[in-house]
């Protein structure tokens, strides 16, 4: 499928940098919500699991709205890589997708619900948010593993391997290393969004540091496990270029201080930015470390575009749209940026 | 791994739920929206609380199945890959990039204004937030424009070659103004608009039939029902020219839904008649029985007393389509929207003598129960018109140039019913609380009592203090 043009070819490239930033603020954004719901399971008033579902009320379909974007790019721009991955992806996809139907209506209608329907409702919203973190997890790890493709020539190479395939020691463990991570993430969201006196930022932060080291583990072994498991990972990082790559931890580990000290002197919104950090320096050396692959040895970001990508659609959205939605959603977090109390749960 | 039949039936099944799921409630939006937008303009204009009180009430609904049209739709956008990934592969050259439109023109852009039409109320300025109403019509207008453009596009494929196993576009301005979607969107639309007339008709009925709230709903009433007047038949009138781009572009599929199974009668004459209804015989290549009217399908699909219209017979027995569902769907479609037009009319009709005015309008006891039930008629339609165009599009998933087998992704059997199941649970939960909910909100009635909100002045992110009163509406609860 390398037919594109050399306009098209820094389009593809273009594109697929809007691909990956999409992805990573969905999971930067909604991670945090996946975390507090998960968080919500060991919330044992029930005024405080409501409050934090009010705490999130104002912005949880706006980052949302991120993965759906993600979804139009991959179509729109690689659709080879769309009608191939996602077949492969569709166990851990509906599991994540039926989680979050049922976060949407446990978020949106619990305070038109029946006290006896709010305590279902609660233990639902606590479930979905672990099972989206968990298959959302896992899809990724079953995508750093690459799948096997068709090769009949005249066809486009689609995905035969039947739906189970995914399911690997390495995607169960990224499975459970997105729900630590975003546990992380939901933590220090509800150090921020409560008042300081609240009893469930208290328990909030006493997890803190328990959660934080369990998530440091968790990229320890998840790094070792790609030198171990994927050449094209161990090429990059222990080949030639080993001292530039090794600054990418020291990167990591400085964020990592610097949130630390944040959370010591209760700065809740430096903290929750210091990780967002980090973990955008990972997504950004996992990007240089995959690439030209968009899926490592099954598409190329070049094989996998679609030859009607142009320069022009590429300006309206990026020019046009892009920033829109990003100054809207800023917007939208700095209105919704208020301390709360469990007393939001009221109504 | 084989696809078998089954499996691939089952997959058909499972699209058609989630789309099926999905389709009851951007409708209401895109017409509500519009409603909305209208009546908080009014009030903006002419400063009457009447508006004002009717715009909030509404939107507590517009809320609700605003919920779960987001709920339900993010499955949509996942699902073509999914459930159909060698056809996302091949269309997606264009198919894919018109879906990306949507994302981007529609669904960013209503996102960015859905949140300050919810929450913005005594925050921004009153223009501000009547701004921000017309940006939720716009965008979802928009929305379902990009869809109707993608779907019309399956039914009518222009612009493309299909090469290498994928369609390449080679005319984009030919693919994107497909036959089908000249009048397939317009007769999307105007079915939201109508939807919306009657759902905001019925809710108004009911609460002038319990006698309360009499003065508030009359005037959603009366306009709704003297708009319903002029957009049903218009409706019609769109339907009929969809149907003729169906009949002039699928043969197949306008012989399916019109049960029309002899292009020639037995005696060599030309078949004209228009079967109202009938039952297939065993083998499905006629009816047992049926009732007819002579010329008239000649006349509805070529506007002439004797011209040719092609049958099944004509057509080859692998590229039929099925009849039982597109042919009574359709019956059941033309029926409700006859209904409808005869409700515009005898509406139109009352109010033209003066009988929808406040004092009188709670007198038309039939009226206004029957107002009620043509709040469902809508949904049913829109239900049997998507069933009709899929099912007659039938056995392509792009007519004429891909089969549904050739689309389908490569699932077994267990698969499908896996998928199939588990959306059947989850989706069936979303539908039944929002009518609950719905329901609920309706019973709780237009409050009347909040001061109304006047223009904020609010600097950008600025919050009031949280407020520690045990009884005080946080301002970030979404306003029910």
């Amino acid at each position: 499928m390398n037919g594109l043009t050399q306009i098209q070819s820094i389009v593809t490239f273009a594109w697929w940098i809007a691909l990956d930033f999409s992805v990573l603020l969905y999971v930067l954004l909604d991670g945090a919500d996946l975390g507090a719901g998960i968080f919500s399971l060991f919330v044992r008033s029930e005024h405080e699991r409501g409050a934090i579902m009010s705490a999130m009320a104002g912005t949880w379909d706006a980052n949302e709205t991120w993965l759906i974007v993600a979804g139009g790019v991959l179509f729109g721009t690689f659709p080879f890589v769309y009608g191939s991955a996602f077949p492969y992806l569709m166990v851990p996809l509906a599991l994540a997708l039926w989680g979050m139907i049922t976060r949407a209506v446990a978020l949106e209608f619990r305070h038109l619900a029946e006290a006896r329907w709010q305590r279902f409702s609660d233990i639902a919203f606590g479930v979905s948010s672990l099972t989206t973190a968990f298959f959302g997890g896992m899809a990724v790890g079953a995508v750093l593993q690459g799948f096997p493709l068709t090769n009949t020539p005249g066809t486009v190479p689609t995905y035969v391997g039947g739906a189970w395939r995914f399911i690997s020691p390495f995607s169960l463990w990224t499975g459970v290393a997105a729900v630590v991570a975003v546990t992380l993430s939901g933590v220090l969201f509800i150090r921020a969004r409560f008042e300081k006196a609240e009893p469930i930022r208290q328990q909030a932060a006493a997890w803190t540091n328990s959660i934080f080291y369990l998530a440091l583990a968790a990229v320890v072994i998840t790094l070792a496990a790609s030198v171990e498991l994927f050449p094209w990972a161990a090429q990059k990082w222990l080949g030639p270029d080993a001292a530039l790559w090794a600054l990418v931890p020291l990167a990591v580990v400085f964020a990592a201080v610097q949130m630390r000290r944040a959370v010591a002197h209760d700065r809740d919104l430096a903290a929750i930015l210091w990780l967002n950090l980090g973990v955008a320096i990972m997504a950004a050396a996992m990007m240089a470390t995959v690439y030209p692959w968009l899926i490592p040895g099954t598409w190329t970001i070049y094989s996998g575009a679609s030859p009607a990508v142009s320069l022009f659609t590429f300006t309206l959205t990026m020019g046009g749209f892009f920033p829109i939605m990003l100054m809207y959603n800023s917007y939208q977090l700095w209105v919704f940026r208020a301390r709360v109390s469990a007393l939001a749960a009221y109504h | 791994m084989q696809t078998t039949a089954l499996a691939v039936f089952l997959s058909r099944l499972d699209f058609a739920w989630i789309t099926s799921m999905h389709i009851l409630y951007p409708p209401l939006t895109i017409g509500l929206a519009a409603l909305l937008f209208l009546a908080e303009w009014r009030w903006v204009r002419s400063n009457d609380e009447h508006w004002y009180r009717l715009v909030r009430f509404f939107e507590k609904l517009f809320i609700v199945n605003f919920a779960a049209g987001v709920a339900t739709g993010i499955t949509m956008e996942m699902a073509f890959g999914i459930l159909y990934g060698p056809f996302s592969q091949a269309a997606g050259p264009f198919f894919g990039q018109v879906l990306g439109y949507e994302t981007i023109t529609a669904f960013m852009y209503e996102a960015g204004f859905i949140g300050l039409m919810i929450f913005g109320w005594g925050k921004i300025s009153r223009k501000m937030h009547l701004f921000a109403t017309f940006n939720v019509a716009l965008s979802s207008t928009l929305s379902a424009m990009w869809i109707l453009d993608a779907n019309s596009w399956m039914q009518t494929p222009a612009g493309v070659v299909l090469k290498d196993g994928f369609f390449q576009v080679v005319d984009w301005g030919a693919a994107l103004l497909n036959p089908d979607v000249l009048f397939g969107f317009p007769h999307m639309l105007l079915a939201a608009f109508e939807l919306a007339l009657c759902f905001t008709a019925a809710v108004s009925a009911w609460f002038i039939l319990k006698g309360q709230h009499v003065a508030l709903f009359q005037r959603a009433l009366k306009p709704s029902i003297l708009a319903l007047a002029v957009v049903a038949p218009l409706q019609v009138y769109l339907g009929d020219g969809l149907g003729r781009v169906v009949a002039d572009d699928q043969a197949a599929a306008l012989a399916a839904m019109e049960g029309h199974y002899h292009t020639y009668n037995p005696d060599g004459s030309v078949d004209t008649s228009w079967q109202v209804i009938g039952w297939p015989n065993a083998a499905g290549d006629d009816f047992a029985w049926s009732i007819a009217i002579p010329h008239a399908l000649s006349l509805i699909e070529t506007h002439t007393w004797n011209g040719k219209v092609t049958g099944l017979d004509d057509i080859p027995a692998q590229d039929r389509p099925p009849v039982l569902i597109p042919f009574y769907s359709f019956r059941v479609m033309v029926a409700a929207g006859g209904a409808l037009v005869l409700l515009g009319f005898w509406g139109a009709w009352l109010a033209l003598r003066g009988r929808l005015s406040a004092e009188r309008v709670s007198r038309h006891r039939w009226f206004l129960r029957a107002t009620i039930a043509a709040g469902f008629l809508p949904y049913i339609s829109v239900w049997c018109g998507w069933w009709v165009r899929e099912i007659c599009r039938q056995p392509w998933v792009v007519y004429g140039l891909m089969r549904t087998e050739d689309g389908v992704s490569h699932m077994s059997v267990l698969e499908a019913a896996l998928w199939l199941a588990g959306y059947m649970a989850f989706e069936t939960v979303v539908w039944a609380s929002v009518w609950y909910f719905l329901a609920k909100v309706i019973r709780m009635g237009p409050d009347l009592a909040s001061p109304v909100a006047a223009d904020g002045h609010q600097h950008l992110g600025e919050l009031e203090a949280p407020s520690h009163d045990p009884d005080a509406l946080p301002s970030y609860i979404r306003p029910i």
